[in-house]
């Protein structure tokens, strides 16, 4: 990706956003069709440290670069978020309560949502700007 | 990293709570059955519920993520329900009545539990079709 061509440190934050909000949507839709089996554990995954981890672990990989000539590292977007086992409540059958896990997926929808929205609108700017404004 | 794996999973949802309902309805149909194949009184039955690990192509990246299976169907062995009635062909020598071991008002509690997480699965579904859509929406 050419990175002094606009793809600048915000659409890599977007992207990494949108990836991490579907995992974390996938993680709840799990937990959500575990409702009822005995004993289960919900999972979650922590967007903010998801997002920190995503963007240090692509600073890491930024090498420095002597020569005008020399290529960047390639940049693998789709970042693994790691899934913890989440503090929820027994509710005399499973850990898993439904109140939460919807309060969640629509938390987590929102964001995706946001995410996407504002990654649309920054295309929007540049296609602008490609129009020369007219 | 696809929308079809929190389809396969919420589907699996679904799955499982309507196989669930059509046990609580078997149930329910067979309050006062007295007489069954294999003798005695209706047995209540319910299901066992597992997780099942995602057959998606990607499952050892998504091995937090796994969908619902009905483990298989079982008898409740709680003893049945004895009333006094003299009358009844089934009853025995005392008189008394087996009548299967099922409490309307627990079938009735399930039967609203499983709707409801039914509607939890489909809203899910919802979800992610909202998000798909948003995503398409990307380079337009």
């Amino acid at each position: 990706m050419p990175e002094k061509l606009s793809f600048d440190r915000t659409f890599r934050a977007l992207e990494h956003a949108i990836n991490v909000a579907h995992q974390r949507h996938n993680v709840i839709s799990s937990n959500i069709s575990n409702l009822d089996t005995p004993n289960k554990k919900g999972m979650d995954i922590d967007f903010k440290k998801a997002m920190v981890r995503a963007l240090e672990s692509e600073d890491a990989m930024s090498l420095s670069k002597t020569h005008s000539g020399h290529m960047g590292p390639k940049m693998d977007g789709a970042q693994q978020a790691e899934p913890f086992e989440d503090e929820g409540e027994w509710n005399g059958y499973n850990w898993i309560n439904i109140d939460r896990e919807m309060t969640k997926l629509i938390e987590n929808n929102l964001q995706y949502r946001t995410a996407t929205e504002v990654l649309l609108r920054k295309i929007a700017i540049m296609k602008e700007v490609i129009r020369g404004g007219r | 990293m696809d929308f079809l794996t929190s389809l396969e999973v919420s589907g699996s949802g679904l799955y499982a709570q309507r196989k669930r309902m059509d046990i609580i309805a078997g149930n329910l149909a067979n309050i006062e059955t007295t007489r069954t194949e294999g003798g005695g009184p209706y047995r209540r039955k319910m299901v066992l519920m597992s997780t099942k690990p995602s057959e998606n192509f990607d499952r050892v990246l998504n091995a937090q993520v796994e969908g619902v299976q009905i483990d298989g169907v079982v008898e409740d062995k709680s003893p049945f329900q004895m009333v006094y009635n003299p009358s009844h062909p089934d009853a025995d020598e005392n008189g008394n009545l087996f009548k299967p071991n099922i409490d309307l008002i627990v079938e009735m509690t399930n039967m609203v539990m499983a709707r409801r997480a039914f509607e939890a699965n489909l809203s899910a579904i919802k979800s992610t079709r909202q998000m798909a859509i948003k995503a398409l929406e990307i380079g337009r």
